[in-house]
């Protein structure tokens, strides 16, 4: 986290120098206080979703997910086959009986964009867990 | 004790419940009402780490997470 918040004021180029000695400290004008913020609101955001998605991963998926950074999950519906990458956009892929992607499926939580991924990732993966039906409905093929 | 989870953009909010306190049940039931009526789906874990879909408010389920709706990408 440190190392994040000082590469965002490296970038930003603020830095406060205490006036009489060598110390640099973290500037406090409103920017860079809400930068911060919003990194660490970011970071532990991520960090969370990472956490609980792979407590709801099965251990086959699990295994899968620290392999490849992908999952496979099995439609409750049709029992089809679909691969979940790493990812929140365009990265859900029907499989054929070969294991092979035939065709992608772009679904995601409403207010998806702001969500972490791994919380995205989730979503879609009790979505064709849970109600293949719906989720396919729902998405948009690619 | 139960817990309910909700995905919102912090990650998710926990919240839990003893099933044994009628008014932490009460409270569980109407947080559980109010998410599925705003579109949320309900699911929880089956043993082989697969997930199911979940319409009713069962105090006695250890874990049940809430997601927002889908939409298309």
């Amino acid at each position: 986290m440190a190392m994040m918040v000082g590469t965002l004021h490296r970038l930003i180029g603020r830095r406060q120098v205490v006036c009489g000695s060598a110390q640099v400290q973290p500037c406090e004008c409103d920017t860079c206080v809400s930068i911060r913020a919003q990194a660490t609101h970011c970071l532990n955001a991520e960090t969370k979703s990472r956490i609980l998605l792979r407590e709801w991963l099965s251990p086959e998926q699990l295994a899968q997910y620290e392999e490849s950074a992908l999952f496979e999950v099995v439609g409750s519906k049709t029992g089809k086959r679909y691969r979940i990458h790493h990812g929140r956009l365009q990265n859900v892929y029907e499989l054929d009986e070969e294991g092979h992607p035939i065709r992608g499926w772009c679904f995601m939580p409403e207010g998806g964009l702001a969500l972490a991924m791994g919380d995205v990732m989730l979503a879609q993966k009790i979505a064709l867990e849970a109600d293949e039906e719906l989720a396919i409905t729902a998405a948009m093929p690619f | 004790m139960g817990i309910q989870i909700v995905i919102d953009n912090s990650g998710d909010s926990r919240f839990e419940f003893d099933p044994t306190d009628e008014d932490a049940v009460a409270k569980a039931t109407e947080r559980f009402k109010e998410l599925t009526g705003l579109g949320y789906t309900a699911a929880e874990r089956t043993a082989s780490g697969r997930s199911r879909k979940v319409t009713e408010f069962d105090p006695t389920a250890t874990e049940v997470l809430f997601m927002p709706r889908l939409v298309g990408g």
